[in-house]
């Protein structure tokens, strides 16, 4: 089994940490406190989800070259697992921000302004191919809507967080670099484990949905996806 | 890539120019929602109105009608009418008389609102040449993303409401950056503060701009 | 050897004794050793779910393979 190496992998790095995650030395600080832990189970997800969004936007121009519907199953299907990964990102978000910010909601925030654009481009973009009947039509203009929508949420949330000094999130004000979380060498160990195992996890999730979407497709137009 | 056809270009924003003023009521239209709209805000605002609200409310206005606008680009097309295009003019010709000619409007109908706000509830920007600025580049970016969100809510063949729905998301970028730059214009600031701001949304408006010519094609045969 | 048992035993020795000036953490669940229950809850659950995608996987090949 050649293609199972990666997916066991994604597992054992989840694994770990979640077992290094709770077990490992974190720094003391006011406020976090423990929930400094987070960390390690709230910001991959926003890494898996931006993976996502990437994969969405390369086989949607992918699809727009070469007019293959294998490209159109990918991006749409990644789009839908970035959406199932944001959704717990928002509310685990939510509920480490009712602890430590105060409130769960800080609408000032670019970066949750930013988030909450990406998720509505990305219920408009399910609208839209719920909207269109036609498989071929469906595809295409998807295709150019996702393009157009991601690039406008990617330049929203890298620019504008940049623009507005006022974020709440470590590493913002001009610099959205790592080295400004309140992060030890210690933390590092776990974190960048933690988001390639979420990554991993996530293009799995994509891997076996857009297989399910092929099988469907073929069922449909009793043709083969080459 | 096919090279421009500025004789084409123009010819095109020379029709949709002619076919605006043959049909007044469209033009018109807005311009009377403009008008409405800043009618109800000075009935509601009686009592003078907070630079902020002054700001959202605007703001929202123009980007309403700007949707207004926008969306008769090509929900006004009949399948004939389109054919007819497809064989005469290339789609990049094409995309860009459309958006020259949308960005003229959406450009239009902002100095309206500009106007209509003056006139009934009142104007507290301080920093008017900032303002300028910021109207032109806001508009030319609502009106770039417009254009290529009719086309597909067109291509939807669904109501007018899957337009502003579309739309919304895209524009939000834009509006955000744009609120935020006129609170500065309002408030009189230096104009140093501005500039990222006014950076960003140079960047925004040359992406969204470029973004809808390239993609414009894909949308333009069935 | 000792040296990495001493540095274990450093590891898991409660910071009681400077406490007062440091920011509260949950150090009584790691001195009586209930953070395992909570670490090993999670690693099956997680565990667990991660099965059931690939058993999910699984019958997606045998499916794919099947003409």
């Amino acid at each position: 089994m050649s293609s199972w190496w990666w997916k066991i992998a994604g597992i054992l790095l989840v694994v770990y940490s979640i077992v290094m995650g709770f077990l490992g030395e974190v720094p003391r600080l006011d406020i976090l406190n423990e929930t400094i832990r987070n960390l390690y189970f709230h910001v991959p997800l926003w890494f898996a989800m931006l993976v996502q969004m990437g994969i969405s936007w390369i086989f949607g121009l992918m699809y727009l070259t070469k007019y293959n519907p294998k490209y159109d199953i990918v991006s749409s299907r990644a789009a839908y697992v970035g959406g199932m990964f944001a959704l717990p990102g928002i509310i685990t978000g939510s509920v480490w921000a009712t602890y430590t910010w105060g409130k769960p909601w800080v609408a000032e925030d670019p970066k949750l302004q930013g988030v909450m654009a990406s998720m509505i481009v990305y219920c408009v973009y399910y609208l839209l191919r719920a909207l269109i009947p036609d498989a071929q039509k469906k595809a295409r203009i998807s295709a150019v809507y996702n393009i157009f929508a991601f690039v406008m949420t990617f330049v929203f949330i890298m620019i504008y967080p940049r623009l507005a000094p006022n974020s709440l999130h470590p590493g913002n004000g001009g610099n959205p670099a790592f080295g400004k979380y309140d992060m030890d060498n210690n933390m590092r160990l776990v974190f960048y484990p933690a988001c390639l195992g979420w990554i991993v996890m996530s293009c799995w999730l994509l891997n076996v949905m857009s297989r399910i979407k092929k099988l469907e497709y073929k069922k449909e137009f009793h043709e083969e996806i080459i | 890539m096919a090279v421009l056809n500025s004789a084409h270009i123009i010819e095109l924003i020379r029709k949709e120019f002619r076919l605006e003023f043959r049909q007044k009521t469209a033009l018109a239209g807005i311009l009377l929602y403009v008008l409405s709209i800043v009618f109800i805000g000075f009935l509601s605002f009686r009592g003078g109105i907070r630079p902020d609200v002054w700001n959202a409310l605007f703001w929202i206005v123009v980007f309403f009608a700007a949707i207004n606008a926008a969306s008769k680009s090509f929900f006004a097309e009949t399948r004939h009418k389109s054919i007819y295009n497809y064989t005469l003019y290339s789609a990049d010709d094409f995309v860009i008389s459309k958006i020259i000619y949308n960005i003229l409007l959406v450009w239009v109908v902002s100095g309206c609102a500009v106007l209509c706000f003056g006139w009934m509830i009142n104007f507290p920007v301080q920093d008017f040449s900032l303002f300028v600025l910021i109207l032109l580049l806001g508009g030319a970016a609502l009106a770039g993303s417009l254009t290529l969100m009719s086309c597909i809510a067109s291509k939807t063949g669904s109501s007018y409401s899957v337009m502003s729905l579309l739309s919304m998301p895209v524009c939000i970028p834009v509006l955000l950056i744009v609120l935020r730059l006129t609170r500065n214009a309002i408030d009189g600031l230096d104009m140093s503060v501005s500039y990222s701001y006014l950076g960003g949304l140079l960047i925004i408006d040359v992406i969204i701009l470029s973004l809808s010519f390239f993609l414009f094609r894909y949308l333009w045969k069935e | 050897m000792k040296k990495l048992f001493s540095l274990l035993l450093l590891m898991f020795t409660p910071y009681a004794f400077f406490a007062q000036e440091q920011p509260q953490m949950a150090d009584a669940m790691r001195q009586d050793g209930k953070i395992y229950v909570v670490v090993t809850v999670l690693t099956i659950v997680f565990v667990c779910l991660a099965t059931y995608l690939v058993i999910i996987d699984r019958k997606l090949k045998k499916l794919e393979d099947k003409k």
